[in-house]
């Protein structure tokens, strides 16, 4: 038996965009094992909820993560309104929708840009990340932030979007759509990056539930498992159908990622033109009391968020298992027997966002 | 399963040396900031009237609002920009502006004072909330929603008081009422 040796991995790495640690056990060139270890970040933003107003705690739940921003407030902002059976118009769903959707597309492109990146493969890089910047104007436009968008609201959203901004959209997601082209075709057939992909990372069907794999992750697996088509928001009226691939490499995961970037973009067409009229959002009475667990679909994967209330305007608890936590079970099995080379690349394929899971 | 291809990018690569680069040469030249955009808070500071609403509002407690001293302050670098204290002003003084401020070294606060007007002073200061008996069902919303808590609504006694000391005349009370009860008048 070869020599066993420990290599750290991070918290500071040119590939890892937030801390995480990895203690890999290594024989030779092979990973045997991997040890994460989380707690670089740790902002405490759970414990806020008890010190901020339930109406106010949006606004620190959205600051979670930069990337799901729009989701986190989203997803906090619907298990309150359950709580208080509060019915949200029609058109602030289909707001919400639009929203979370663009979302998803800067994050797939922002992501997309960080594999290039890992790879080396400097120029694909810095055209994902170019036609990000489009989406990134869009929100600012719409929303009036790039990053932290704080439109929703327990009841609803505060922005209305009008025909104009709704035809903007519809124009920057033709334009992003007609660049991504040659950017797609680069990612799935050029020689390069299938070498670096391909085979990499193997995590089975089975492996995938078992550990939990949730996201482009699981779906990279074969599974078909999508929260959206439990149909919350406007997504019961769009139709929306789980993206899987079955040859579960990290290959696999970037396909997924790519086709559901052209899912999004069908989605938010489909919900601009059937955006009904109407008011974006009702008026709150009272405090909450009781408590909900919602689950949403992130970019990354499902988010589960859970409240309690106690009937004052302070919750007392605010929990969110975020996919990336999920993911992490999934991510070392996957490392196991993979050449130290790859290691980058695997802890990327899983699109790991560490503030989100530490909070 | 997609075919294997060499150089897909190349001419993308070759196209992207002829154009024009894709990024601004920020600071120098200028950005166009779209209409909607939440740079900082400014504020209206004539039409404030203290009630210190703002502060209550504000999820980071960027806010400290003196009433006696009659000044409002915001700590640039507390304040996250999400725009509750502009939806939570009563008198719509305070707004979101366009593009960001300066950055610094130190955390420092900016500090606005009501410029004193004897004219406005006095007539503000006679702008006092009068309930119509006929209407108050005495839900006690206004004394809830009542910013210096002015008001004490009873319910078993019907009883409906303004303390007119402690009353800024910021209309709350009137614009919460659900049955229209309230409305300001002078004296």
């Amino acid at each position: 038996m070869a020599k066993r040796s420990i290599v750290p991995f991070g918290p500071q790495h040119p590939v890892l965009p937030e801390p995480v640690h990895l203690d890999l056990v290594l024989e030779d060139e092979t990973v045997v094992g991997a040890i994460p270890s989380i707690g670089y970040v740790h902002r405490g933003l759970e414990k806020l909820v008890e010190k901020r107003d339930f109406k106010q705690y949006p606004y620190v739940a959205e600051r979670i993560c930069g990337i799901c921003s729009c989701g986190h407030g989203l997803g906090y902002c619907m298990a309150v309104e359950e709580i208080m059976n509060i019915q949200v118009p029609e058109r602030a769903d289909y707001l919400r929708t639009i929203w979370v959707e663009m979302s998803r597309i800067h994050s797939h492109l922002l992501w997309l840009g960080l594999l290039a990146d890992a790879m080396g493969f400097e120029s694909l890089f810095m055209e994902s990340w170019r036609l990000r910047e489009k989406i990134l104007d869009m929100f600012d436009e719409t929303t009036g932030g790039r990053i932290i968008h704080s439109v929703n609201q327990v009841g609803g959203v505060q922005r209305d979007m009008d025909s104009a901004m709704l035809n903007d959209i519809l124009r920057a997601i033709k334009d992003i759509e007609s660049q991504l082209k040659p950017v797609i075709n680069t990612f799935l057939q050029d020689y390069t990056v299938q070498s670096r992909l391909k085979g990499a990372g193997v995590l089975s069907r089975e492996d995938a539930i078992a550990l939990g794999a949730v996201g482009p992750m699981l779906r990279a697996s074969g599974e078909p498992y999508d929260v959206r088509m439990l149909g919350y928001g406007a997504y019961k009226d769009l139709s929306v159908e789980p993206i899987i691939s079955t040859d579960c490499d990290s290959y696999a995961r970037c396909e997924v990622r790519l086709k559901e970037l052209l899912q999004s973009f069908d989605l938010i067409r489909e919900a601009i033109g059937k955006i009904p009229e109407g008011s974006i959002n009702v008026s709150v009475k009272g405090n909450p009391a009781g408590e909900y667990f919602v689950r949403i679909e992130q970019p990354r994967g499902e988010a589960i968020y859970y409240v309690k209330a106690n009937g004052t305007k302070y919750l007392d608890r605010f929990r969110l298992r975020t996919p990336t936590t999920s993911n992490i079970p999934p991510m070392v099995e996957m490392l196991k027997g993979c050449q130290l080379a790859d290691v980058p690349i695997l802890i990327l394929t899983i699109d790991p966002c560490v503030s989100c899971t530490e909070r | 399963m997609e075919r294997t291809r060499y150089f897909t990018f190349a001419r993308r690569i070759i196209g992207n040396l002829f154009r024009k680069p894709a990024t601004v040469g920020y600071p120098y030249e200028p950005v166009e900031y779209p209409e909607r955009m939440r740079g900082h808070v400014e504020i209206k500071i004539e039409d404030c009237i203290t009630c210190g609403l703002c502060a209550r509002s504000c999820p980071s407690q960027a806010i400290r609002v003196d009433r006696k001293a009659g000044t409002w302050t915001i700590n640039r670098f507390d304040c996250v920009q999400c725009g509750a204290c502009v939806r939570g002003c009563p008198k719509k003084c305070l707004f979101m502006a366009k593009g960001y401020t300066e950055p610094d070294v130190t955390k420092k606060s900016d500090t606005y004072t009501k410029p004193h007007d004897e004219e406005k002073e006095g007539k503000r200061g006679e702008e006092k909330p009068v309930m119509d008996v006929t209407k108050c069902m005495y839900c006690s919303l206004c004394a809830k929603k009542c910013p210096q808590g002015a008001l004490e609504v009873n319910r078993k006694e019907l009883v409906w008081k303004v303390d007119r000391e402690k009353c800024i005349g910021c209309a709350v009370c009137a614009l919460t009422c659900p049955k229209k009860a309230i409305h300001m008048e002078k004296g």
